[in-house]
């Protein structure tokens, strides 16, 4: 599986692709990323690419991705660049971040409701591949709740 | 066990479990994870070992040539311009050698993403004769780790270890071997002037045997071989791993036949060939520069950055290899596929930055009439104030005012120069130029842009910190003391954030250089918001906002302060609270007193 995750620096862009990783090695799968540091901590753009049991090198050419996780619609148009088809794309909305906030009183949560919302989307995970990682987390069961609001 | 590592934490894991138990370096993007990890390992898991940052390359490089020396296995990590402030000392524990094993880690950039120059490490271990590792994923950095530590003990030679961005920055899960520590580590150093010591005429002999270690090593350099077909790809690096995702997307397996060099340097030049005489269309892809090309003895059939078939800067991205190949007909892209760039996002200081405030502070009292000579650092980023016109590499923003002081006042008339250098730059490189213009009457304002960290890299400790990297006591060296030392008479120190107080200075400064043939040195002191203690440290106003009544929409606070939370909307100013972090800087800025705080 080819994936990419588009995100502003420290919006945890890196963090989910910790946790997708981690999911891929409990099954066995190999994984590879890449992403692009530098002036991202300046608020600039984190392009991260992941490759799920495929490939040798991380990096996707554009048009060639499976996914793309957009954790900031500004974004949103760059993506549809990235995948095979806009199908693909898993956008974190404005309106998710409040409803988040409101929830789970940190927007922070969006991690694993935007991870959900992937999950509903892909074939090769299963949902309790996710909920054995969340549970390894500080705050799991609020991890799990946020992650199945994003599967509903 | 599995971990799912960076090329940057792969390499510090292979050369601690290697038995490297000294290592030094300089932050510098993209390698300024390695020590991190590595001081994380001996934390973790209680190594007896020294690992630290250094003030500089050159002097990490010095440190770990004489760890060598007393027989430590040893390791130095940089970026590739890091390199360039090592290389004396590089160059020569080349022709000395290494006894306890030494691996040097230069981490390039091409892109560049985040460097001034796009240059290939590669080339100075072939111009210093040691072996050079190449890897291409980070498996392999784990793997070329431990092998160039028992390279260079076995030779006692150098051995590089050259990654680039793509390697140091991807992750990928990697199996790693169960630690044990029993480390052979035996301090002693057996004297030994001819070598140690060496007048020119023992270098003589000390380079003649530097040339049999690498002549040893060429021998047994050995190429890899993949795939079955005619046309013959020659690779190393990074681009290995892009040439065989194109090898599998368009099933080219019988197809293309690629030779694969882990050490692209040396090169046993005899065996190459005639593997490359059975083809007749051969393609040399390497990253950076034609290091592996120009060890081909005949290239009459060999395409590649020499003949200008592949491209002579840039990075050599899977895109770009596929351009290539399809060049040569081995793949046909079914339609052009132009590349869309991202949104483009002005890189800026942080939302409450001292620097910001300082930069702001200059340009009121030195205007457009002053020549602004920069630095590396986030304070590059003084370019969006207009309040810096060079950037070069590192201190060079002291000396570059001496020169263009020097210049202007014996060629013209004397012009005001300030100079602006981050603290941790400072130690690196900003002394030894102002001492010379202290000996040799240059004057300008020297700013020192005092944050307390290396901000741009992570964070990294500078040599003014109470403690080390273990949190253990170290001694803090005062910045004043030095600048005082160096015989500077003008030297004031202020907190950024104090504007006024700051604009004074300054103009006291601005009076003193036009009037003295000394340098004045300003330190502005504001720790990294960027950092937590910073952060939950810094003043914070209950609410700063816009007045809408008040504010005409003129956008100079935007111009002359460029905060990141400063927006333009519907016609007037507007706060993004998301980013803001109520410091309160941007109300001097508004000219029509607009920008307000709630305390």
């Amino acid at each position: 599986m080819k994936l990419v995750i588009l995100g502003v620096g420290g919006m945890g862009a890196i963090s989910l692709s910790k946790i997708l990783a981690q999911i891929a090695i409990g099954k066995n799968l190999t994984v590879k990323s890449t992403e692009i540091h530098g002036m991202a901590k300046k608020g600039g753009l984190v392009e991260i690419y992941m490759k799920i049991g495929e490939g040798v090198s991380p990096y996707i050419p554009q048009k060639e991705a499976d996914f793309c996780i957009v954790l900031e619609k500004l974004y949103y148009n760059y993506a549809l660049n990235l995948v095979k088809s806009s199908e693909g794309i898993v956008l974190l909305k404005d309106d998710d971040k409040r409803d988040i906030l409101k929830q789970f009183g940190d927007v922070r949560f969006a991690n694993s409701f935007i991870l959900g919302k992937f999950f509903k989307k892909q074939d090769i995970f299963d949902k309790n591949d996710a909920v054995g990682v969340l549970n390894t987390f500080k705050m799991p069961d609020k991890n799990i709740k946020a992650f199945y609001e994003g599967v509903k | 066990m599995k971990l799912f590592l960076s090329g940057n934490e792969a390499i510090a894991f292979g050369l601690v479990e290697a038995g490297v138990r000294f290592i030094s370096g300089y932050p510098g993007t993209p390698s300024s994870e390695i020590l991190p990890t590595a001081i994380e390992l001996k934390r973790k898991y209680g190594i007896n070992a020294y690992f630290e940052w250094s003030v500089n390359e050159k002097s990490a490089m010095e440190e770990v040539t004489a760890a060598s020396y007393a027989n430590i296995k040893s390791a130095v990590t940089f970026k590739q311009v890091g390199l360039n402030v090592a290389m004396d000392p590089f160059m020569n524990t080349a022709i000395v050698g290494t006894p306890g094993g030494l691996v040097v880690v230069s981490a390039d950039d091409p892109g560049p993403h985040s460097s001034q120059t796009e240059q290939d490490s590669r080339f100075l271990a072939f111009f210093a004769k040691i072996p050079v590792l190449d890897p291409s994923t980070p498996k392999e950095a784990y793997e070329f780790s431990k092998q160039a530590v028992n390279l260079s003990k076995k030779f006692e030679i150098p051995v590089m270890l050259r990654t680039t961005t793509r390697i140091s920055h991807s992750r990928e899960d990697i199996e790693i071997d169960e630690f044990n520590f029993k480390d052979d580590t035996a301090v002693k150093f057996d004297k030994d002037t001819d070598r140690f010591a060496a007048t020119p005429h023992f270098r003589y002999l000390l380079h003649k045997t530097l040339n049999e270690k690498i002549e040893n090593i060429r021998q047994k350099n050995d190429f890899k071989e993949y795939f079955r077909g005619k046309f013959l790809v020659i690779t190393s690096g990074v681009s290995f791993a892009y040439v065989c995702d194109i090898i599998e997307q368009y099933n080219l397996e019988s197809t293309v036949k690629v030779v694969k060099f882990d050490m692209p340097y040396p090169i046993n030049f005899d065996k190459l060939q005639k593997k490359i005489d059975g083809h007749s269309d051969i393609l040399v892809i390497e990253e950076s520069y034609p290091l592996i090309e120009m060890q081909v003895k005949n290239r009459e059939n060999v395409l590649g950055r020499l003949n200008g078939f592949v491209p002579n800067e840039g990075e050599l991205t899977l895109d770009v290899i596929k351009e290539l190949f399809s060049k040569c007909g081995i793949i046909k892209e079914k339609k052009e596929k132009s590349i869309t760039a991202p949104p483009f996002k002005r890189p800026s200081l942080c939302p409450g930055c001292g620097h910001r405030s300082a930069f702001y502070a200059i340009k009121k009292v030195f205007k457009n009439r002053a020549i602004y000579t920069g630095d590396i650092g986030c304070y590059t980023l003084g370019l969006n104030l207009k309040a810096v016109d060079t950037v070069h590499c590192m201190g060079a923003s002291v000396s570059f005012a001496f020169g263009f002081d020097k210049s202007f006042s014996t060629f013209g008339s004397k012009m005001p120069i300030v100079a602006t250098i981050g603290d941790s730059t400072f130690f690196h490189s900003g002394i030894t130029p102002l001492i010379n213009a202290v000996h040799n009457r240059a004057s300008f304002l020297l700013v020192i842009l005092d944050n307390a960290t290396v901000a741009m890299t992570g964070n990294q400790k500078t040599p003014q910190d109470e403690t080390d990297s273990y949190n253990s006591t170290a001694n803090a060296v005062g910045i004043e003391n030095i600048v005082k030392g160096a015989g500077v008479e003008f030297v004031e120190t202020e907190d950024a954030y104090n504007i006024d107080s700051v604009t004074d200075i300054l103009y006291k400064a601005k009076e003193y250089i036009l009037k003295s043939n000394k340098p004045a040195v300003v330190i502005l002191k504001h720790p990294c918001v960027y950092t937590k203690e910073g952060l939950s440290e810094n003043i914070r106003f209950k609410n700063v906002f816009v007045d809408k009544d008040m504010c005409e929409g003129c956008k100079v606070c935007i111009d002359n302060f460029e905060c990141p939370s400063l927006i333009f909307k519907d016609s007037v100013v507007e706060i993004d609270q998301s980013t803001c972090i109520n410091c309160g800087q941007c109300v001097v800025s508004c000219p029509f007193g607009a920008i307000k705080v709630e305390q």
